[in-house]
C-alpha cells in the first residue's frame, strides 16, 4: 500500500524537499546569471579547461545548418566521437558513435544508422528538437570516453556515472546511476535507472534503489550492487570541488565518468540537481548542507576535499 | 540569510494582513453603503409610488405641499421627481415637496413620483429623539370627564393604554360614551385625532402617520392613516383599527405628526390619489443609485460596476483568473502535482466552463487522442521543430473545424463544444505528450496528461461555482489577497504533499494509509 509519512518525520530525516531546495538553496547559492555556464556544454568545457578539470575534448561544433554537411570532415581521421545538444539534459539527442564508415556509424548502443540518418539527427539538434524550450542549439562534438571496464558488469548498455553534489565547494553527498534494460540505457532514475549511494568519504555503495525501492542487485545483470567500489574516488571527488570555482555555483551537481585511461572526467555540471539522491543514499541533504555551512570558507579545492576526507574519517 | 528570508515573509505576510483587511472593509463597506448582497441573485424590491393630485384653482397664487415619504430605515429612497404642468417652481424640503404657481385657470394635474427600495438591512432602528409633554388638549368641562370615563373604560381591556383605547374605539357594536365622544362623522383619521387628544390629555405624546401600504399594482387609493405614540422611550405606530403594534410590512410612510400630506393653497376639492407599481431589482442594478445617495458616486464611478454591461460581463470572467491561479499553485507547490506547462491546466478548465463539463472532457479527449495519433505519424518524417509543432497545430485547427461542423450538422454539442479550447494548448499538448512518450514511454506520458486534467478539472470546479464566480466579482478586492497570498507561497519552503510519498521509504516511522 501506499506510504506516507509526516512532514514532522520528513523533516528528522533532514529531507530536503523541492520548495526548499528551490527558495533555500538554490535561489540563494545559485545566481541567475550564471545558468548559462552550465547550461552550455560548449562553455562549460571551455571553463572546465581553465580550471585544470579533465573532460572529453571537444572536437568541433557545427553552430549551423548549412555546415551540417560538413560534418564528416570534422571527424576525419578518429575511430569514435560523440554527437550532443549544448543546451541538452537528461540524455537527450546524445549519440555515442562509437564506429563508423563513411556511410554508415554504429552507436556504443549496436545501433546503425546511415550517413542520412546522422545527418538529419545534427539538423535535428540545431533546430532545438532536444533543448530547453526548443530554441535553436548548436551540436557539439567531443571525444569519446572509454568506459572503465570496472564496471562492465554494473550498467546495461549505457555508462554509469557518477553524480556529486557539491554545496559551497564541498562534496556532500553522491551516488552512481546505473543504466537499465528498462531505463533504455540512460543513467535517468526517473525512468528506471538504478540509483546506488556512495560513501563520501570511500566511494563505496551504502544503498541502491530503482522507483524508490531498495535493490540489492542489478536488475538485468544481477550483480551485486552493496559490492561496489568507485576506484579514483579522491580524484572523483576533486574534479566535482573545483567545479565549485569554476562556475561560481553554491550548489551544484557535478556528473562524473570514469574514463580507462584518462581517469574520472567531468561531463557537465547541473545548477538544479534533483533530490533523488537523497533516496539512493538513504539519508536526507538537510543536516548534511548545515553540517557543511560551518566548514571553513576560502579553502582550495584540494583543502577542501582532503577536509571532507578527514572529517567524516572522524565521524565513522 | 534566513534574516533576509524572514524579512520578506514577514513583509509579505504583514502586506497580507493588510489586503485582507482592507478587503474585509470594503467587503463590508459594499455591503452595508451599497447594497450588494453576498448571494449572487438577491433581489430587492423597488416600488414605485405616484401620488396624484387634482384641484381646482380659485384664481389665487397656487401653492402646493406634498409630503416626502419619510426616508427611515425600512425604505430608501431611489429616485423622485415631479411632473407637473410648466411654470411651476419645485422646491424639495427636508419632508416637503413644494411647488408654487402663479393663479391658474383649468383644472390642475400634478404627479410626484418617488422610487423606494426596502432596506433589509436596516429594519428594526427607528431615530426616536425625546418629544416633549404634550400640552393637554382643551376640553371643555364635559369632555373632560367623558375623557376620564373613556380611560378608565379603557384601562379594563388588554394592552398598553395606546392599544386600549384603540380597542375601546374600535369595539363593535360601539362602546356608549365613545359615541357620545365622537363627531358624527367617523373616519380613520377622526378616530386617530381624539384617541390622540386623550392620550395628550394622559400626557402620553402621540401623532397621526400617514403611509401607503405597498402592495403590488394598487391604482388610485388613498393614504392610511396610523397612530403614533411615545411610550417606553420610543415611537410606536398603532394601527387604528386593530391596535396591532409596529409599522406594518410593506408600509411606508410619507409623513409623521399634524399636517396633512398634501396642502393646497390657492386651489379647491382637492384630491390626491396613490398607485403603486412594484418591480424588482438586483442587487447590482440598485448600487449606482445608493452610492449616489451617499454622496460616493465618484468612488463607484471608477469602480467596475460602472462600466457598460459587456465589460462587466469580460471582466467578471477575468475576476476568477486569480482563483485559478491560486488552485494552480496550490496543487504545483504545495500538493506537488506535475503538470504540463505551468497554466495549461487552468486553460483547460476555463474551456470546460464554456463547453460544459463532460462534453467538454469527451470533446478534450478525442481532440488529443486524435491529434496525438497524427503527431504519432508525424514524427515518422523527422520534420524539423518549428514546421513540426505547426504542422501539429494546423492539425488541430482541421480537427477543430472537422468537429464543429460534425457537431452542427448532428446536433451534438459535445463536438461543437471542440471550438472552445485553446488551439496553441492543445497542440502543446499533444506534441509534449508525445515527446514524452518517445523519451521515457507512454507510462510517464499519460501520467503527465492525467495529471494536468486533474488540475484542471479542480479548477474547473472553483472556477464554475457561480456562488464563487458571484462573490469574486461583487467583491473583486478579494483578488488583491489573493495576490499576497500568492506571492506569500513563493516563500513556502515546507515539503510538498506529494513528497511525502516519495520519501517515505526514508523514515523509520512510516504510517501505512
Ligand atoms: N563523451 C562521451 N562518451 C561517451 N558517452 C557519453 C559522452 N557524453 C555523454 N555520454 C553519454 O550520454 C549521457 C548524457 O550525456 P550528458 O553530457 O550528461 O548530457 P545531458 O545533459 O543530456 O545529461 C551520459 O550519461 C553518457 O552516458
Ligand atoms: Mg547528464
Amino acid at each position: 500500500m501506499f506510504k506516507f509519512i509526516l512532514p514532522h518525520s520528513l523533516r528528522q530525516a533532514g529531507i530536503l524537499g523541492m520548495n526548499y531546495r528551490n527558495y533555500e538553496i538554490i535561489g540563494k547559492n545559485n545566481p541567475r546569471h550564471l545558468y548559462p555556464l552550465v547550461d552550455d556544454k560548449v562553455q562549460t568545457k571551455q571553463l572546465a579547461a581553465q580550471a585544470g578539470i579533465n573532460t572529453p575534448a571537444l572536437i568541433g561544433v557545427i553552430d549551423a545548418q548549412f555546415k551540417v554537411k560538413n560534418f564528416l570532415s570534422l571527424v576525419k581521421g578518429r575511430k569514435e566521437f560523440v554527437i550532443k545538444p549544448a543546451h541538452g539534459s537528461g540524455g537527450k539527442g546524445v549519440l555515442v558513435i562509437k564506429k563508423f564508415t563513411q556511410n554508415y556509424f554504429r552507436t556504443a548502443s549496436e545501433r546503425v544508422l546511415t550517413y542520412n540518418q546522422v545527418y538529419q539527427h545534427i539538423s535535428n539538434i540545431l533546430s532545438g528538437l532536444y533543448s530547453l524550450g526548443g530554441r535553436n542549439d548548436v551540436a557539439l562534438f567531443e571525444e569519446m570516453v572509454h568506459f572503465s571496464t570496472n564496471f562492465n558488469q554494473y550498467s546495461y548498455r549505457g555508462i554509469p556515472d557518477v553524480r556529486v553534489i557539491v554545496y559551497k565547494g564541498y562534496p556532500a553527498l553522491a551516488m552512481m546511476r546505473l543504466a537499465t534494460q528498462e531505463s533504455g540505457g540512460r543513467a535517468n532514475l526517473h525512468q528506471g535507472a538504478v540509483g546506488v549511494g556512495l560513501d563520501i568519504r570511500t566511494g563505496q555503495a551504502i544503498a541502491a534503489v530503482q522507483h524508490n525501492q531498495s535493490v540489492f542487485q542489478h536488475p538485468d545483470t544481477h550483480v551485486d550492487l552493496t559490492k561496489l567500489q568507485v576506484p579514483l574516488w579522491k580524484e572523483h571527488l576533486l574534479i566535482a570541488a573545483k567545479g565549485y570555482e569554476m562556475s561560481g555555483l553554491g550548489y551544484l551537481g557535478a556528473d562524473i565518468v570514469l574514463d580507462q585511461f584518462r581517469g574520472p572526467m567531468m561531463l557537465e555540471l547541473n545548477a538544479r540537481p534533483g533530490l533523488a539522491i537523497q533516496i539512493a543514499n538513504k539519508k536526507g541533504l538537510y543536516h548534511r548542507l548545515k553540517e557543511i555551512d560551518t566548514f571553513p570558507k576560502n579553502l582550495t579545492p584540494t583543502e577542501r576535499v582532503d577536509f571532507v576526507l578527514a572529517q567524516s574519517k572522524d565521524k565513522n | 540569510m534566513l534574516k533576509k528570508l524572514k524579512s520578506v515573509r514577514f513583509y509579505l505576510t504583514l502586506a497580507l494582513i493588510i489586503s485582507f483587511l482592507f478587503a474585509a472593509f470594503s467587503i463590508y463597506y459594499k455591503i452595508r453603503y451599497w447594497g450588494f448582497a453576498l448571494e449572487p441573485k438577491e433581489l430587492t424590491n423597488v416600488w414605485a409610488i405616484e401620488t396624484h393630485i387634482t384641484f381646482k384653482p380659485t384664481g389665487d397664487p397656487i401653492k402646493v405641499s406634498i409630503a416626502r415619504p419619510n426616508a427611515d430605515n425600512t425604505f430608501k429612497i431611489l429616485d423622485e421627481d415631479v411632473v407637473a404642468p410648466n411654470k411651476y417652481m419645485v422646491q424639495f424640503e427636508k419632508e416637503r415637496v413644494i411647488l408654487t404657481n402663479t393663479a391658474q385657470q383649468k383644472e390642475q394635474d400634478i404627479y410626484y413620483r418617488v422610487l423606494v427600495y426596502d432596506n433589509k438591512k436596516g429594519k428594526g432602528k427607528v431615530y426616536a429623539p425625546k418629544p416633549e409633554v404634550p400640552s393637554p388638549p382643551i376640553f371643555d368641562e364635559q369632555s373632560q370627564l367623558i375623557a376620564r370615563q373613556l380611560i378608565l373604560e379603557a384601562a379594563k381591556l388588554e394592552g398598553n393604554p395606546v392599544q386600549q383605547l384603540i380597542k375601546l374605539f374600535a369595539q363593535e357594536p360601539p362602546n356608549e360614551t365613545v359615541m357620545a365622544f365622537m363627531p358624527k362623522r367617523k373616519s380613520a383619521k377622526n378616530t386617530a385625532t381624539i384617541i390622540k387628544d386623550i392620550l395628550s390629555f394622559q400626557e402620553i405624546p402621540a401623532r397621526l402617520a400617514w403611509g401607503v401600504k405597498l402592495s403590488e399594482d394598487k391604482k388610485s387609493f388613498s393614504a392610511d392613516v396610523m397612530l403614533e405614540a411615545y411610550l417606553k422611550n420610543k415611537w410606536e405606530v398603532y394601527n387604528i383599527e386593530t391596535a396591532e403594534k409596529g409599522i406594518p410590512k410593506n408600509f411606508i410612510i410619507f409623513q409623521h405628526g399634524g399636517e396633512s400630506l398634501v396642502d393646497v393653497e390657492g386651489g379647491e376639492n382637492s384630491v390626491t390619489k396613490f398607485s403603486v407599481i412594484k418591480s424588482i431589482s438586483t442587487s447590482f442594478n440598485m448600487a449606482s443609485h445608493r452610492a449616489k445617495l451617499l454622496g460616493d458616486k465618484n468612488w463607484f464611478d471608477y469602480s467596475i460596476y460602472s462600466l457598460p454591461i459587456a465589460q462587466q460581463t469580460a471582466l467578471k470572467w477575468l475576476m476568477i483568473f486569480p482563483l485559478a491561479i491560486l488552485v494552480v499553485v496550490i496543487a504545483r507547490n504545495m500538493i506537488g502535482i506535475k503538470t504540463m506547462g505551468t497554466f495549461t491546466p487552468m486553460l483547460i478548465a476555463m474551456a470546460l466552463v464554456q463547453t460544459g463539463f463532460l462534453p467538454g472532457l469527451i470533446c478534450f479527449a478525442l481532440i488529443i487522442g486524435i491529434g496525438f495519433a497524427i503527431r504519432l505519424l508525424l514524427s515518422k518524417l523527422n520534420l524539423l521543430l518549428v514546421p513540426r509543432i505547426s504542422a501539429v497545430v494546423i492539425f488541430v485547427i482541421l480537427i477543430m473545424q472537422f468537429f464543429a461542423i460534425v457537431g452542427y450538422q448532428w446536433h451534438l454539442d459535445i463536438a461543437s463544444s471542440a471550438l472552445f479550447f485553446p488551439i496553441i494548448i492543445m497542440a502543446w499538448i499533444i506534441e509534449r505528450a508525445s515527446i514524452i512518450w518517445e523519451e521515457e514511454g507512454i507510462k510517464n506520458a499519460m501520467k503527465e496528461v492525467f495529471f494536468s486534467v486533474v488540475v484542471a478539472i479542480l479548477t474547473y470546479f472553483v472556477i464554475v461555482n457561480p456562488y464563487i464566480r458571484y462573490i469574486m466579482f461583487a467583491f473583486n478586492e478579494l483578488n488583491l489577497v489573493i495576490l499576497c497570498l500568492v506571492m506569500l507561497l513563493g516563500t513556502y519552503t515546507g515539503y510538498r504533499l506529494t513528497e511525502l510519498l516519495r520519501f517515505a521509504p526514508l523514515s523509520k516511522d512510516k504510517t501505512d494509509v
